[in-house]
């Protein structure tokens, strides 16, 4: 296993690494867009840079699954003792590493930054952490996704197929959201109560959920990974 | 020079940076309370990863190269101890604080402790812990990844559990004594408090340590260390959210959860450690 981790950090160490500058968007932002500042605190902005952030470092994680899609690869890695369950595994947790790094980065700038600015104005500013916490959550989320499309079907097939999917989902939402207009404002308000009365609850399970979806990634990808395999290189 | 000189020259330096990190919050307690921006590059820049950053430094002068630092998750075969580093605490908390209230006659107290509320705050804090414990390591990368391998060759497993926690105690000494010196409360107070910590710190850093030695990896101790952290305030959260008039005092029983629970968690784990350390094979 050492092996793979030191595999992982030689080929991907800059990709690893450049989730620290990523958290440090939120303050780009204002750098960037510093006549536009009105208030001591500009959340509107910091939440904007950190969304370009985010939206960077997913880039970045997915940057680390190229490379890999390789039929001689694969067969190689099958053939060691860790086998491509070892070799997947190290993968989803350099990329788990990744969201933890780049959340922990925007998280420590975000606090730096507060503390920079209640000196400068004399008052408590607000931190963007619980939005960045969500979203790091959503990360993993999207990762959970990506990572079974990219080793089955290869990624540059892969993320097309993923597209798709998408795009196919988003299609029949919308057709059932067409077609239930008459139920959607009770539906509305239905959800609506719910989260009123269980919002901690619904939050916390959504976020472990997150969690146990990540590792139920990792069982599927490691189901169809050979199968992938067989496919590369065509 | 022979190993056991080796480790403690390792061991000093380690000690000597860790203290010169407790001298320099000391050294600006008082611009800290004036300036959040100093606060935060004192405590959450430096003082925060201190033991960290004083292995790394050791490492590094004694030119003992960076190997053996118990970074691997090793989650193969250990998920079992990680499960017991986050519950552990959780009902350690819950025996200490909440137990004295139930059996002292007062569960009208604990109104805040439905079963959604408790439920949404474990995964509330299962959640945290995979995400937010990594800053953590800043400490335990100096406490069990490095302090603690090099004590208990020089000193034996039980002496190493104590002198560690001690360590581990008066490394917080600065936020201890911070309210007294900023003339919020009395001395005595500020060393009971030092007092009530050394005592807590030093009975779960044996927890700490037969994690880290269990599972060979200082990430279980991280999980703990977070749960420690964190089931504190989430317990007193959900206890705020009940009716406890403001001079509530339950007395002896509290005294006694409180004790009894240490003992509890170090005998246990002194035991096992010393279990393990005679199951391990002897090396010359």
């Amino acid at each position: 296993m050492t092996g793979l981790v030191y595999k992982e950090w030689k080929q991907n160490r800059w990709f690893i690494l450049s989730m620290i500058p990523c958290g440090f968007a939120p303050l780009l932002a204002l750098l960037l867009l510093r006549e536009q500042i009105t208030s001591a605190d500009n959340i509107a902005l910091r939440i904007g840079g950190l969304i370009a952030g985010f939206l960077a470092a997913g880039a970045l994680q997915l940057l680390v699954l190229r490379g890999d899609d390789h039929k001689l690869w694969g067969y190689w890695i099958t053939a060691t003792a860790d086998g491509y369950k070892g070799f997947l595994r190290v993968k989803y947790e350099m990329i788990f590493g990744m969201i933890v790094l780049f959340l922990f980065s925007l998280q420590f700038v975000d606090m730096g930054y507060c503390a920079v600015a209640a000196d400068m104005k004399s008052k408590d500013i607000g931190s963007i952490s619980s939005i960045a916490l969500l979203l790091g959550f959503t990360q993993i989320l999207f990762r959970a996704i990506d990572i079974p499309f990219t080793y089955r079907f290869g990624s540059k097939k892969g993320s097309i197929i993923k597209l798709i999917c998408m795009v196919t989902l988003a299609i029949i939402l919308g057709a059932v959201l067409i077609f239930s207009t008459e139920h959607i404002d009770h539906i509305i308000d239905t959800a609506k109560d719910l989260f009123r009365e269980n919002s901690s609850l619904i939050l916390s399970v959504g976020l472990v959920l997150c969690l146990a979806l990540y590792y139920l990634s990792y069982r599927i990808t490691c189901r169809l990974y050979l199968k992938g395999v067989e496919q590369y290189d065509s | 020079m022979t190993a056991k000189k080796e480790n403690a020259k390792r061991l000093g330096i380690f000690l000597l940076i860790v203290s010169l990190f407790v001298l320099l919050y000391f050294v600006f307690i008082k611009p800290m309370n004036e300036s959040n921006t100093v606060f935060f590059i004192i405590y959450y820049c430096l003082f925060s990863f201190s033991p960290a950053i004083a292995s790394l430094i050791t490492r590094a002068v004694t030119k003992e190269g960076f190997r053996d630092m118990k970074l691997h998750l090793n989650l193969s075969g250990n998920l079992k101890w990680y499960l017991l580093a986050f519950g552990l605490p959780l009902i350690f908390f819950s025996v200490r604080i909440l137990l004295p209230v139930i059996i002292s006659g007062h569960s009208s107290w604990l109104r805040g402790f439905t079963f959604q509320k408790v439920l949404a705050t474990v995964f509330m804090l299962a959640s945290l812990t995979a995400v937010q414990s990594i800053g953590l390591l800043g400490e335990e990368l100096g406490w069990r990844g490095y302090m603690n391998q090099k004590m208990e060759p020089l000193f034996g497993t039980f002496v190493t559990c104590l002198i560690g926690g001690i360590v581990w105690s008066l490394w917080h000494l600065p936020m201890d004594m911070a309210g007294w010196l900023d003339g919020e409360c009395t001395l005595s107070y500020s060393l009971m408090m030092c007092g009530g910590r050394l005592l807590l710190l030093t009975c779960f850093g044996t927890f700490l340590m037969w994690l880290t030695k269990k599972t060979d990896s200082v990430f279980p101790a991280v999980v703990a260390h977070f749960m420690f952290n964190q089931s504190q305030g989430a317990w007193g959260e959900l206890l705020a959210q009940g009716n406890i008039p403001e001079n509530a005092d339950l007395g002896m029983i509290s005294s006694v959860f409180e004790y009894a629970t240490m003992i509890l968690l170090v005998v246990v784990f002194i035991g096992l450690l010393l279990r393990e350390k005679k199951k391990s094979p002897k090396t010359a």
